[in-house]
């Protein structure tokens, strides 16, 4: 168990570096937020099981004087195990509710394709097939295998693949989301740091599926602009 | 290198024929040279119980070794980024993972469990033998049969590519045309038959053949897990079973159950999941019981809550099968649909919680020996419970949105099925190894095994959680330097070969054991609680002339502490019959032939595989194996 606690301290130390927990997006800081909760939640259970597990084990384990001992028999403590029946269900309601709240803000109607047209919104067209990405924007321009986005401007993506089942992941900005050739998906967010971020395709896809990536670029809402005249 | 017929191959496949062609050759020659071949031939017409379970575990290692070798090629491609390692890039890499995913699960972790259920359960039910002995033997030979057809592809440069979820529209012949995932199909449903018809003779072995005086209050939790494994089966595999077809019908036949106007990617990963979280839970639940047992054994103390400890198993196979579309967050199921999903899925860490507790406060007052299956059975708490609670970090919805597909899932479901399916049939092989052999293993080599395995486990696996978090995607065979994920792949890398090398002392240990002159051991070597310490080491073909009475949980402990021989009865009652045939195995062999018919689109040897398939049916109507017993019944 020593490992666990050297990884352990690795990961508290390096734990805002890593992507998924260093977001750049309300939407992936929530995730974030949520992330540390369950895993807060999680060590505690982990926690008590490892007290309870070293205890007894230093406590109860065979000794030489004790070859011969027959325990006393007992076949349970109703107090004890509606106990540990009661807390942990407490604790699921802790993790729950947060759950389900922050699932019905991030899985919006568009992501299911029936969002609004919404004027302020962003609406960039992506096109997945083995083994790259199109994106096209609202004035026709398009790129391959990079996708540019205003600072603080709210952008959705729809998503149609041309052939197979890939996935949307972009960590620092937003959770996946599939793309299906038999269906538009859609994914809302605003990127609120300027910089550039991976992004791969999370399906397996076949052969070359792990090269095809995508790099995203948020620039100033000026930049964007001109960005998008040079295409 | 390019050959007739098979085409264009690489020089893995080479390599292997030459070691096969090598390795085979020595076989034969030693088995001839030993005189081993009516040993074998004893085997292959066997329907004993003991022996079958046996033939289970001994093929799963065998195909642990594929496996494992298929883990050790991906652990290597990946030890640092940007590497080309051999062959193992782009189709090859998704090969491997392919096989490596769908041989351990169906044929390495499920013939463990059902071999240690041949072995164990008869035995601590009081039972002379499975209900069905001849349809075990079928079930064996079928489990043979299939996984020796999805073996088989790698030799003919043709391994399956779509992952072992194969996902339409890629495995759909539009995207992966070719005999390759072909194999896949009737691997799976050749050896997936096999393992409905096991679930329906431990069901009804349970039903019918428990001791006098055992209520199902009084089986010990092995049992208790074996039957509500086999209902989980009977009803998950026939989805696979309809689910596999189909993708058969739209490869061969241009139907579009998965793809086209009607039809829908999505249809399958429902179907699949209906049948795959059910799966996991049909793999960790035999576990359950075997740490159940083993923990009460060397602790000296009954079960802590056993009716609780019932409770929770039926209550995680029922839960199992509400929770499916966990798989599938990311498809756009809607708010709703995920938000159900994580909340039944979030309820399954309950009974598994109370379980835990259990066996913690089963050891809490008792005498806990460090024996190699008990030090298995303890690794197991820790690891099992951080393969939990991720599972509970991906029960979250939104937040598997991050998670969903990356090498955090990798972690996770390796927690959960090395730390509880692999861990527990070790422990279960070590615990009743002289059930089967009537020797016991080299308890140092095993605590050797245990360590190296259990550290190089956490070493692989733990790293990856981050990997994952870092944005490592699963199923990918290289990563960049700008990745960051070096250092985790890197230690990953070390701890897979520490749990190689950990496999090299099982060798040893097997080799020793079995080397020279090693005394066999009698019928309780553990000081056990159960009925299958009554018996002699190893369990003859006929274990109980007289079946013990039970009036109590643990009956032959009580009995031993009061100083008491178990009462038994002198009613007999029919037992299973065991004959010689070699029917199964043929049957297979036909199912086989009938499968690469179809696998490479011949059509004379569907034909006459088929036809093979029914006459076996026929012929099989008009025997009646009983009619030797009834006749021997009416002369005496
Ligand atoms: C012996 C040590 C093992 C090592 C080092 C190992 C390593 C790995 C790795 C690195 C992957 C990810 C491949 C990828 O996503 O590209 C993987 C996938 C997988 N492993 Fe293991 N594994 C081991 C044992 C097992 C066992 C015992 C089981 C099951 C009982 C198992 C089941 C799976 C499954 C189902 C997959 C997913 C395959 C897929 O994505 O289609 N593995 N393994
Ligand atoms: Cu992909
Ligand atoms: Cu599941």
């Amino acid at each position: 168990m020593k490992k666990t606690g050297w990884i352990l301290t690795l990961f508290l130390l390096s734990g805002c570096s890593l992507r998924v927990l260093d977001p750049a997006s309300p939407y992936a800081d929530k995730i974030t937020r949520l992330i540390y909760l369950s895993f807060g939640i999680m060590m505690l259970v982990f926690v008590v099981v490892m007290i309870l597990f070293v205890h007894f084990l230093k406590k109860f384990h065979e000794t030489s004087d004790r070859v011969d001992e027959i325990p006393v028999d007992e076949s349970g403590n109703r107090k004890l195990e509606i106990t540990w029946t009661v807390l942990p269900v407490l604790l699921l309601v802790i993790l729950a509710v947060p759950t389900v709240t922050t699932t019905y803000q991030l899985t919006s109607g568009a992501s299911q394709g029936e969002g609004g047209q919404d004027k302020e919104r962003v609406i960039i067209h992506v096109k997945a097939e083995q083994f790259r990405w199109e994106f096209t924007y609202e004035g026709g321009e398009v790129s391959y295998d990079k996708l540019v986005l205003p600072l603080d401007k709210e952008v959705e993506l729809r998503l149609t693949s041309e052939d197979v089942i890939h996935s949307f992941w972009a960590p620092n900005l937003a959770g996946k989301i599939d793309v299906f050739p038999d269906k538009e998906t859609r994914l809302v967010f605003t990127a609120n740091k300027l910089g550039d971020f991976q992004g791969k395709c999370a399906e397996f896809c076949g052969s070359h599926h792990a090269l095809m990536r995508f790099e995203t670029t948020v620039m100033e809402a000026s930049a964007y602009e001109t960005w998008l005249q040079d295409q | 290198m390019r050959l007739p017929i098979i085409g264009y191959v690489l020089s893995d496949v080479i390599v292997s024929w030459i070691i096969t062609l090598i390795i085979g050759g020595f076989l034969l020659w030693w088995l001839t040279a030993k005189r081993k071949w009516p040993l074998i031939l004893d085997y292959i017409g066997t329907t004993d119980n003991r022996k079958i379970g046996t033939m289970y575990i001994l093929f799963a290692i065998l195909f642990f070794i594929r496996g494992g070798m298929d883990a050790m090629f991906i652990r290597t491609q990946l030890a640092v980024p940007d590497n080309d390692f051999w062959v193992f890039q782009a189709d090859k890499y998704n090969e491997v993972f392919t096989t490596h995913g769908t041989v351990m699960i169906f044929f390495v972790a499920m013939p463990l469990l059902i071999g240690l259920m041949n072995i164990a359960v008869p035995l601590q039910l009081g039972a002379n033998d499975l209900a069905f002995p001849y349809l075990n033997a079928i079930s064996f030979w079928l489990f043979v049969s299939g996984a020796f057809i999805f073996n088989m592809a790698f030799f003919f440069n043709a391994a399956p590519n779509a992952g072992w979820t194969a996902y339409a529209p890629l495995s759909n012949d539009t995207f992966t045309s070719g005999p390759n995932n072909n194999y896949y199909i009737f691997g799976l449903q050749i050896s997936g038959l096999g393992t409905i018809f096991t679930a329906i003779n431990m069901i009804v072995t349970i039903a019918r053949l428990r001791a006098p005086g055992m209520k199902l209050s009084r089986m010990p939790l092995f049992p208790w897990a074996t039957l509500v494994t086999s209902s989980l089966i009977l009803v998950a595999f026939p989805v696979l079973t309809v689910a596999l077809l189909l993708l058969m019908f739209d490869r061969f036949y241009g139907t579009s159950f998965f793809g086209g106007e009607f039809g829908s990617p999505v249809y399958w990963q429902h179907l699949f999941w209906i049948f795959g979280h059910p799966e996991v839970y049909i793999l960790v639940l035999p576990a359950f019981g075997i740490f159940s047992d083993i923990i009460s054994t060397f602790s000296r103390k009954r079960i802590y809550g056993y009716t609780s400890m019932v409770i929770s198993i039926t209550l995680i196979g029922l839960l199992g099968f509400m929770v499916w579309a966990h798989h599938m967050f990311t498809v756009g199921l809607g708010a709703l649909a995920n938000s159900v999903f994580a909340i039944t899925t979030m309820l399954i860490a309950v009974p598994t919680g109370i379980k835990v507790f259990n066996w913690l406060f089963t050891m809490r007052k008792g005498v806990v020996r460090m024996t190699t299956p008990m030090l298995f059975a303890l690794g197991f708490i820790p690891t099992f419970v951080i393969g939990g609670v991720t599972g509970v970090m991906l029960a979250v919805a939104a937040a598997d949105y991050q998670y969903h597909d990356s090498y955090f899932v990798v972690a996770h479901f390796h927690y959960t099925m090395i730390g509880g399916t692999i861990l527990g049939a070790f422990a279960g092989i070590y615990y009743w190894y002289p059930k089967m052999t009537g020797k016991m293993l080299n308890e140092k080599l095993g605590k050797w095994h245990f360590w190296l395995f259990i550290i190089g486990f956490h070493l692989t696996f733990l790293p990856q959680h981050f990997a994952g978090l870092n944005g490592m995607p699963r199923r990918v065979f290289t990563y960049t330097w700008e990745d960051g994920v070096f250092l985790f792949n890197f230690v990953s890398t070390i701890g897979a070969y520490l749990m190689g090398i950990s496999m090299l002392f099982v060798l040893w240990n097997l080799f020793k054991t079995h080397r020279s002159g090693t005394s066999s051991v009698d019928g309780d070597p553990w000081d056990g609680r159960t009925l299958e310490w009554t018996t002699d080491s190893p369990a003859p073909e006929h274990p109980f002339p007289n079946v013990p009475v039970v009036d109590r949980l643990d009956a032959y402990w009580y009995a031993k502490v009061n100083q008491t021989n178990l009462p038994q009865t002198k009613d007999v009652r029919p037992d299973p019959i065991s004959i010689r045939t070699f029917q199964p195995i043929l049957l297979a062999g036909v199912l086989m032939v009938m499968s690469i018919g179809f696998i490479y689109h011949w059509m004379w040897l569907q034909i006459l595989g088929g036809g093979s398939v029914l006459a076996f049916f026929l012929i099989r109507s008009w025997t009646d194996e009983r009619n030797e017993a009834y006749r021997k019944g009416e002369k005496s």
